[in-house]
């Protein structure tokens, strides 16, 4: 028999006791679908806010705040000092005058809070792009404390301070979802190899039949592993769907900034192959797990209860 | 060729299902394995195909030790030889069809070819026409006869039957005693497990017999039956199934039922 034709018969052997046993097949599917959704779920969420955090990142940048008086000498020293960092990009200086139409712009209301400062109500500052992907931060960070200590600048504002902070975030949501979901999966693991050793166990005598005719081993597991393969598959297949169809209401539903933040892209096809693929493993590795040894009743039988006793 | 060397089997919790046991059993004979309830018959087929292994002493089946073969290998002994089971051990969820094929499935033959040959070994046994039947909705005697086409099914070197004849009424029994001679006849080695002393009777040949565990006697018996009658092949297709009160009613002759030790 080639493989090709075994995993036919496998195959078929393994629908007939799905369908057959299906209250307990669905139970198993449904524990699968249940742990790989709450993964997927929280895999969902925690790179929308990674995505989002890359976003901002790419967008941030140090801001250096010069002390009022500063002369254009100082301030070029400070620009060439940073310049000459090897974690800044593009520098652009914003002049008191800049910064005080920026103002107006951003706030027309608050306009008269300008006239009272006199010649020089906001300071000239400095905005340096930082290539976040090269940066070397201990050196850009003892360069920023360096600049503070600087008599000319008054203040440096680093985006960074908040961004690691939500990163940091976004790290334990994903740690979260990696711990209940490897927990979860084991649960669904567990649950298929229950399911499929009590199933062995139903068709004990048929095994051992199959056994005394002269099967080989793998033939007579064949049908059980992809018993579990399916279940895992299908498991994986339904949570992808119920994560499709779970993202597509939140996002019609829901109009929150939130939701659309945290919702805003769905899984890539492979992430969702992923899943899929994760269930199916978990299956197989049940069915594993529960046929190890001598879980398949290779010991002898009972002794026949024949015919000796009949004349 | 079958060889026991000195074979003892004791069963876990100490019980002897077989004594030191010697004795050979050429290529292509058919042999009797008769005695009481108890007495190890069951016990010695099975360490032939290794269902149980000898604690003592070794079993050469075709030169190769069947005792220290490697598990792995068992499956493909056990292909060589063909195995009536004292309780049939027919798969009741599949049809007589599926149980029939299993081996020529695992052996990869494809559908129409497994057809064929589960077609041809029921029509031996004259069950052709239950091929769809699940064996719950089979007489014992039927169930009987498609264990013994499960047997046949892979033409096996070596046939080992454990009370064949067991659930059969004596015109069946004869039917199937024809049939395990026309088997022996085309080369195949029968051990053929019985009490009753009265088929055996007819038939006559060697005749094993096992009381306590150990082999007690190993004798030739002249046979009364004349030579297998001609195949079946040109008569028509069995009857229709009668309910198994009806197989057992209106017997054309009694047979001598004479168990040996049966009720001692
Ligand atoms: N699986 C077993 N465990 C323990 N004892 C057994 C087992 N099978 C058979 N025996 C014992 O071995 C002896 C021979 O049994 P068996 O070979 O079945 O005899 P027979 O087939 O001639 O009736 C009996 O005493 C029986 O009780
Ligand atoms: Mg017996």
């Amino acid at each position: 028999m080639t493989f090709l034709q075994a995993l036919l018969y496998f195959t078929r052997e393994a629908s007939v006791n799905l369908i057959r046993g299906w209250k307990v097949s669905l139970l198993a599917i449904l524990t699968i679908t249940l742990s790989l959704f709450l993964t997927g779920s929280f895999f969902l969420v925690s790179s929308n806010l990674s995505q989002l955090t890359k976003t901002w990142r790419g967008e941030s940048k140090v801001v250096v705040y010069f002390a009022p008086g500063t002369d254009s000498a100082a301030r070029d020293r400070v620009r060439g000092e940073i310049a000459a960092a090897a974690w800044s990009g593009e520098v652009s200086e914003v002049s008191p005058e800049q910064a005080a139409t920026r103002f107006r712009s951003a706030f027309p209301s608050l306009e008269d809070l300008l006239e009272g400062w006199g010649d020089e109500p906001l300071p000239a500052s400095l905005e340096i792009q930082v290539d976040w992907s090269t940066v070397d931060g201990e050196a850009m960070r003892a360069d920023l404390e360096t600049l503070r200590t600087d008599p000319v600048v008054d203040m440096v504002d680093d985006d960074r301070d908040w961004l690691a902070q939500l990163e940091t975030a976004v790290l334990l949501l994903r740690g979260l979802a990696l711990v209940l979901g490897g927990v979860l999966l084991l649960t669904a693991v567990f649950t298929i190899a229950s399911i499929i050793r009590l199933t062995a166990y139903l068709y004990h005598d048929e095994i051992a039949v199959q056994r005394l005719v002269g099967a080989t081993e793998f033939f007579i597991r064949g049908p059980f592993y992809i018993e579990g393969l399916l279940q895992g598959l299908l498991g994986g297949t339904l949570a992808a769907a119920s994560l499709a169809l779970g993202h597509w209401l939140a996002l019609r539903r829901g109009d929150g900034l939130l939701v659309s933040v945290l919702l805003e892209r769905f899984l890539v096809p492979s992430q969702l192959l992923l899943l899929v693929t994760l269930g199916g493993l978990a299956g197989l590795f049940g069915a594993v797990a529960s046929l190890r040894k001598e879980s398949l009743g290779r010991t002898a039988e009972v002794p026949d209860g024949g015919w000796e006793e009949e004349v | 060729m079958i060889e026991f060397y000195q074979v003892t089997k004791r069963y876990p919790g100490g019980q002897l299902g077989l004594d030191d046991v010697s004795l050979q059993i050429p290529k292509g004979e058919l042999v009797f394995l008769t005695g009481p309830s108890g007495a190890g018959k069951t016990t010695f087929l099975k360490l032939i195909y290794r269902e149980e292994m000898a604690s003592e002493g070794y079993i050469l089946v075709n030169g190769r030790n069947v005792s220290n073969l490697p598990e792995r290998k068992v499956p493909y002994l056990r292909r060589t030889i063909g195995v009536v089971f004292q309780s049939f051990r027919l798969i009741p969820r599949k049809t007589v069809f599926e149980n029939v094929s299993y081996l020529p499935r695992v052996l990869g033959l494809d559908a129409k070819q497994q057809r064929k040959v589960a077609y041809d070994t029921l029509r031996r046994v004259g069950l052709a026409h239950r091929m769809n039947a699940f064996p719950m909705q089979l007489s014992g005697g039927e169930q009987q006869r498609v264990a013994i086409a499960r047997a046949l099914i892979n033409r096996p070197d070596i046939l080992l039957a454990d009370e064949p004849t067991g659930n059969l009424d004596p015109e069946l029994s004869e039917e199937i005693l024809r049939l395990f001679l026309e088997i022996n006849l085309e080369g195949t080695t029968v051990i053929f497990a019985t009490h009753d002393r009265g088929l055996i009777r007819r038939v006559g040949r060697r005749v094993l017999t096992l009381e306590d565990a150990k082999l007690r006697r190993d004798e030739h018996l002249p046979g009364e039956m004349v030579p297998p009658a001609p195949r079946r092949r040109s008569e028509p297709e069995a009857p229709p199934d009668a309910s198994p009160e009806m197989e057992s009613a209106g017997l054309s002759e009694p047979v001598d039922a004479d168990p040996i030790g049966a009720g001692a």
